[in-house]
């Protein structure tokens, strides 16, 4: 069998491909790449088209090696790749060679990484998906999070279409990060001084964030809403807990909650969110159903062209 | 009914009624949740019913909007009152509990609260069958209600770091059974020895939204004998 064995398994790694659908309502959440963008382009890299999944690595720190001669390319946040003597920034399809020890070492800039190989990581499928989800144990290996020296199993399928990653959009510097949302579930509830301090507030990205949710420090939110029965969260909602502080829900989220919600962050400016270091200023912006619809559309768009 | 649609995020539409939770309300939930699954098909993800609430998550780009909001609202004014029949797949479920202080750190405190013997509160928990409203929180996680008045207890102020798989747990007038070890803010008054969740079973959630639960007291002997087959199995 083809393996990679991890030396140093870094920081929250996990195997993810792109999420588990149709379980949300069993209390699963969907999981999946933190940055899916990232994702995608290492898999259309080597011309995967079936999901396969990848290594998600936090703050780009990680070193391995395989049984056998392979071609692994890193996404996501830029990160220095070590193979023997030579030093490269990630982005690149690279090949290996049997025990040879890889190192993967960060560059100071986002969060989230991606080690895509060849033929994608071959762990078991459970309900549809590989993809970790550790609270719940399910997916990737034994549905936690990676520890130093897994074997972790290898698909065979050598597709490999083009060498050069595009540049990742989800990782830049931004003073300000613009988050766009979408009204919804109880703004209309929401006193009008919650409304204004989520319109006119800045925000910063707090060091609790993790792949559940990214708390948001600011100048408390009191929504003046009491507790409400249970209902469906989303990826992107707003959740604002009593201590008024903001929590963008994302992909391992608990699938209903009960603390009210002033709408959702939207899919595109997530995935900047997820990539954002804690100290990152950012401010919530309100779009209209529609609008969201056609910077949805426009991204898409735009990642098709990038990746063709 | 008094109902509004909304978006749930740009990918999501949520459906919300200002009625209190019943469970002909919940039939009607599932009844349209069971609807737009034939209706939308593959452009729709998934969908969740929660106490008053549908909300639908759909595909990236595969959202038409305004048809789709149309046709939640045409199906919500159209809902009955009352008297919604189950779906065809709602159940009832019988769960063995153990209502023994050894398995339930706040059961001989419950007794106290409410001066009420451990045998009261086993009857009135155990008396009559539950309504599952929602899940979540944790796969195999239900909402059950309602609770008999007598027996409405507070959340703890500051949640257990971690509760047992099969604890059997109230808060408010809501109860429920942790399917798996978690942290938990709720009452143990019990332990459940059947498993909630099982990914190798299928539906892997043994409760879905809609089902009724009906709590067995048994014995600790009969509660040990359970605990040792399932652990064979």
């Amino acid at each position: 069998m083809r393996t990679l064995t991890l030396i140093r398994s870094g920081i929250a790694s996990t195997i993810q491909d792109s999420g588990r659908r149709g379980h949300q309502r069993n209390g699963i959440p969907p999981s999946g790449a933190m940055d899916n963008y990232a994702l995608r382009a290492g898999q259309y890299c080597f011309g995967h088209y079936a999901d396969e999944a990848a290594l998600e690595f936090a703050y780009g720190d990680l070193a391995f090696v395989t049984s056998h001669n392979c071609r692994f390319i890193v996404t996501g946040a830029p990160t220095v790749v070590t193979i023997g003597n030579t030093e490269r920034d990630s982005g690149r399809v690279e090949e290996t060679s049997e025990n040879q020890v890889v190192t993967i070492k960060p560059r100071g800039q986002g969060i989230y990484s991606y080690l895509h190989v060849e033929g994608g990581f071959n762990t078991p499928l459970q309900l549809g998906s590989r993809s970790t989800s550790p609270r719940e144990r399910i997916g990737g290996v034994e549905g936690r999070y990676l520890r130093d020296g897994d074997t972790l199993p290898l698909g065979s399928d050598t597709r490999s279409r083009i060498t050069q990653c595009p540049t990742p959009i989800t990782v830049q510097d931004r003073d300000l990060l613009s988050l766009r949302f979408v009204p919804g579930f109880q703004f209309d509830a929401l006193s009008s001084a919650a409304k204004r301090a989520l319109d006119t507030g800045t925000f910063s990205v707090t060091p609790r964030a993790n792949r559940m949710g990214i708390a948001l420090d600011g100048s408390p939110v009191n929504t003046g809403v009491q507790s409400l029965l249970s209902e469906a969260t989303c990826y992107g909602a707003i959740q604002i807990p009593p201590d008024g502080k903001p929590i963008v829900l994302l992909n391992d989220r608990q699938t209903v909650g009960g603390y009210p919600k002033a709408g959702a962050v939207i899919e595109a400016d997530c995935q900047r969110l997820v990539q954002s270091r804690p100290g990152q200023r950012v401010q919530l912006i309100p779009v209209t159903p529609q609008e969201a619809d056609r910077i949805t559309w426009l991204e898409h768009h735009y990642i098709e062209t990038k990746l063709s | 009914m008094e109902f509004a649609v909304g978006p749930a995020g740009n990918l999501g539409l949520r459906l919300v009624f200002s009625e209190t939770p019943t469970p002909s309300l919940t039939y009607g939930l599932l009844s349209i949740q069971a609807q737009a699954q034939r209706e939308f098909a593959g452009a729709l993800v998934d969908s969740v019913v929660g106490y008053t609430t549908l909300t639908l998550f759909f595909q990236p780009l595969a959202l038409d909007r305004e048809g789709a909001q149309h046709w939640l609202e045409e199906r919500a004014t159209n809902l009955k009152e009352t008297a919604n029949e189950p779906e065809a797949g709602c159940k009832t479920v019988s769960l063995p509990v153990l209502y023994h202080p050894s398995v339930a750190p706040d059961l001989e405190w419950l007794a106290e609260q409410k001066n009420l013997s451990i045998e009261d509160i086993i009857e009135r928990h155990s008396g009559s069958p539950y309504f599952a409203y929602a899940t979540g929180f944790a796969p195999g996680f239900c909402y059950l209600g309602t609770v008999d008045e007598q027996l409405t207890t507070p959340r703890l102020t500051t949640p257990r770091a971690s509760v047992n798989a099969g604890s059997v747990a109230i808060a408010d007038r809501q109860t429920a059974v942790y399917p798996c070890a978690s942290p938990g803010g709720w009452r143990l008054i019990g332990a459940c020895p059947t498993p909630l969740f099982d990914l190798a079973s299928n539906p892997a959630a043994l409760i879905a939204v809609g089902d009724s639960v009906k709590f067995e007291p048994v014995t600790m002997a009969d509660y040990r004998a359970l605990k040792a087959k399932l652990n064979k199995a």
